[in-house]
């Protein structure tokens, strides 16, 4: 008996050092970067004979119209890439799942992922380095420069191309505007042009309609994201960076707290926000608005499919305004969408992944396939309900954003006045903003914390709440990025 | 014994020495970089949210023994005392149990709704009282959340309890009858004293459970308002899955092991004292 423990214990210690050995040799082979540099060219090599490109941006199955669409993609892309196989692998880019996949090597070769995510990804090692191959191309430099900034790491190489540029406007239910009466004497709507209006406005379609005025959200850090470009227009500086290169929490500015006592005001002064704030997340927002229970919520062009297309809201029946300015000014807050590629992926793969875009008309390349491909979009999006309107210019090549707008008024299906002053306004000089440098998404989450707290307690002192949050920030700046 | 320790190895000791190796390191994705001793630990504390989570953590385990401990035990000995309809009454106290966890969760959302479009409002409603706001009111949210808990699992619990109780011998229960001891008595001095022991196992187990609390406060109020019930395995779910920060998860989850087994040992010194002592 006593012999049998001994041997198992020996076996389980065996076991274990087995374990953290075989531990050990992996993250040898993942450091020594050079090793996989040689390892991606020989990989090339063999590539040549089939190279496989897995389409994480390929339409899930319930949407099959956007499938046909893709369907057609792919046939022009099989004809010009015999040597490649296209496999659609759609890939909804989610945080819970998306580690694991890269991890096991069984990420698509390209995916979409969120605006918030470049710079973590470019930290995990999760992308792939693609500066080389866009020189190449000669695609690097029609990247829009602050979009690329956004998709860089410190060293300025760059790891993913802009889907899409977003700016941040005002979306407006139409309907709802026109039930509360607040419409000019030409039968265009009056929407608001200060942060002022939205509280008075938003009172009287509450007391017209009985559906909420605006949707503030405050349950994760879409909240804290929202609120800084409030903060903007009320002239708020929300991070700050010292001759060293030092980030400085500067939440608790006077310009700061009065933008947080105007959020505070819509709850418990106007009480125009919809029941429960802090269950209110970027897709409710959505529905409140498509489904008109909110009339008006912080939205930018590359999301005008949400209300309309899978919240049911009429195409002609959506606006999109300017964001409402402040006694800062007018800022918009913009960034951008990406496209992004899996760390495994090979030059060739990578290649072919460029060459759909480019059918697409997602590239910055004016061919007839990518003109075909900007066509099928349009024709899609007059189909769907979604408003056919400019892309933000992700890419800066006069031909290409020529061609585009020419399409965009061939297939026109939305009231171009509706939208004509966000495409004026977010042209102006100095009015587009990117997020704030520092840990962002940290002080999202404190903004988000203060926001929960203002909305849900009339007696909150927000000038202590907001030290507080400053105070949280800077600790987790000074232990993280100032080091 | 070689297929049950291979077994052990693989889906317990070696997580479990790779998580601890994973705290001391600062890593990729989960690659491991190198060695940066308790920096990741050191974090840990520093960060905001630790201490409320922390102390948020023990709100739950204290409003989970004030609701949660006792009310298993005093519905299997209604239960027992009962002499009609007992299966019936067996059946609906476990039926909350079949729901699936983020349904019933989801389900009390709408109950606990602001405004006047959740269920509970709406019901007070018809009696004249005001929209409360619930959830959303600090002092409430974390009872709330063990409100939700303990009416989903305390079925379970009470039929473990009622199993104990159909041990005991019933000739402890006639003899008492026929002394004229009431139930009260029945409970205090024979219910109570027999399944004591089966009641230590499961407050620890409760208190184990109740510290990784996780899906109820991430779905009904993601830790809010202002971080009033955030728990702290919700911090280890923020630094793995939205921080992609998985050192700093170790380091957490080797935290909550430690204060674990520091809990569990404390508690079987304290009654083993009172045992010895009795």
């Amino acid at each position: 008996m006593r012999k049998s423990k001994l041997l198992s214990i020996l076996i389980a210690a065996m076991l274990i050092m087995g374990l953290l050995a075989g531990c050990s040799s992996d993250s040898n082979t993942d450091t020594t970067e050079a090793t996989t540099a040689a390892d991606a060219t020989q990989a090339t090599t063999q590539a040549v004979e089939k190279a496989v490109l897995k389409l994480g941006i390929w339409p899930e199955d319930t949407n099959p119209n956007e499938v046909a669409l893709h369907e057609g993609y792919a046939e022009v892309f099989r004809q010009a890439h015999p040597d490649v196989e296209l496999v659609p692998a759609n890939y909804k880019y989610a945080t819970d799942t998306f580690v694991s996949l890269a991890e096991a090597g069984n990420l698509p070769t390209i995916f979409e992922t969120w605006f918030t995510e470049p710079q973590k990804l470019i930290k995990g090692g999760f992308v792939r380095d693609i500066t080389d191959i866009l020189e190449e191309r000669g695609w690097l430099d029609d990247i829009n420069p602050s979009i690329r900034t956004l998709l860089s790491d410190s060293n300025g190489r760059v790891y993913g191309i802009p889907r899409d540029g977003y700016a941040l406007g005002l979306m407006l239910n139409v309907e709802l505007f026109e039930q509360a009466g607040l419409v000019n004497a030409d039968g265009s709507i009056q929407y608001p042009k200060t942060w002022q209006e939205v509280a008075e406005m938003g009172k009287k379609i509450k007391d017209a309609t009985g559906s909420a005025g605006l949707v503030i959200l405050a349950k994760d850090n879409a909240g804290g994201w929202h609120f800084s470009n409030i903060a903007w227009n009320f002239g708020a500086d929300l991070t700050t960076t010292d001759a060293d290169g030092k980030f400085h929490a500067n939440l608790n500015s006077p310009e700061a707290i009065a933008a947080m006592e105007y959020v505070k005001s819509l709850r418990w002064e106007y009480d125009i926000l919809t029941a429960d704030p802090t269950n209110e997340d970027w897709g409710t927002g959505f529905v409140n608005l498509g489904t008109g229970a909110a009339a008006m919520y912080i939205g930018a062009n590359d999301a005008v499919n949400q209300p309309t297309e899978t919240n049911g809201l009429p195409v002609d029946k959506l606006a999109l305004v300017p964001m409402p300015a402040g006694p800062g000014g007018q800022y918009s807050l913009s960034g951008g969408t990406p496209y992004m590629f899996s760390a495994d992926a090979t030059d060739a793969e990578v290649n072919a992944a460029l060459d759909y875009l480019e059918i697409m008309g997602k590239a910055p390349v004016v061919t007839d396939d990518a003109i075909a491909g900007m066509k099928a979009d349009a024709e899609y999006r007059v189909n769907a309900g979604i408003p056919v309107i400019p892309r933000f210019p992700a890419w800066t090549n006069p031909e290409l954003l020529a061609a585009e707008q020419a399409i965009i008024d061939e297939y026109s299906n939305i009231d171009l006045k509706l939208f004509n002053d966000y495409f004026t306004a977010t042209k102006t000089e100095g009015n587009l903003k990117l997020e704030e440098e520092g840990a962002t998404q940290d002080m999202y989450a404190q903004l988000t914390n203060v926001l929960q707290a203002v909305l849900t307690d009339k007696n909150a002192d927000v000038t202590s709440l907001m030290n507080t949050a400053n105070t949280n920030y800077q600790g987790i700046l000074d232990s993280g990025l100032n080091k | 014994m070689l297929p049950s320790i291979l077994l052990f190895a693989f889906f317990v000791w070696a997580p479990l020495f790779e998580n601890i190796r994973l705290s001391l390191y600062d890593a990729q994705g989960i690659r491991t970089i190198k060695f940066v001793g308790f920096e990741n630990y050191i974090r840990v504390f520093s960060h905001p949210s630790f201490w409320p989570a922390f102390r948020n953590t023990f709100y739950y385990i204290f409003w989970s023994l004030l609701l949660g401990f006792w009310i298993p035990i005093i519905i299997a000995s209604l239960i027992t005392e009962t002499l009609y309809f007992k299966g019936l009454f067996r059946v609906g106290v476990y039926f909350p149990n079949i729901l699936p966890g983020l349904a019933s969760v989801m389900l009390w959302g709408f109950f606990f709704r602001p405004g006047k479009t959740g269920v509970l409002n709406i019901l007070l409603d018809k009696i004249g009282i005001e929209p409360f706001t619930w959830l959303t009111t600090p002092g409430w949210t974390i009872p709330l959340i063990v409100l939700t808990l303990t009416w989903k699992a305390a079925g379970s619990t009470a039929l473990i309890y009622m199993a104990a109780i159909s041990n005991i011998n019933q000739d402890l229960y006639e003899a008492a009858t026929i002394d004229g001891a009431s139930p009260f008595k029945r409970f205090l001095h024979i219910m109570l004293p027999s399944i004591l022991s089966l009641g230590k196992t499961l407050l620890i187990l409760q208190i184990i459970a109740v510290f990784q609390i996780l899906y109820e406060p991430l779905v009904m109020t993601n830790g809010g308002p202002n971080n009033a019930s955030i728990s702290i395995m919700q911090l280890v779910y923020k630094y793995a899955f939205q921080d992609y920060n998985y050192p700093m998860a170790a380091a957490l989850s080797v935290l909550i092991c430690i204060v674990l087994v520091a809990l569990t040992l404390l508690y079987f010194k304290v009654t083993k004292n009172v045992d010895d002592a009795n």
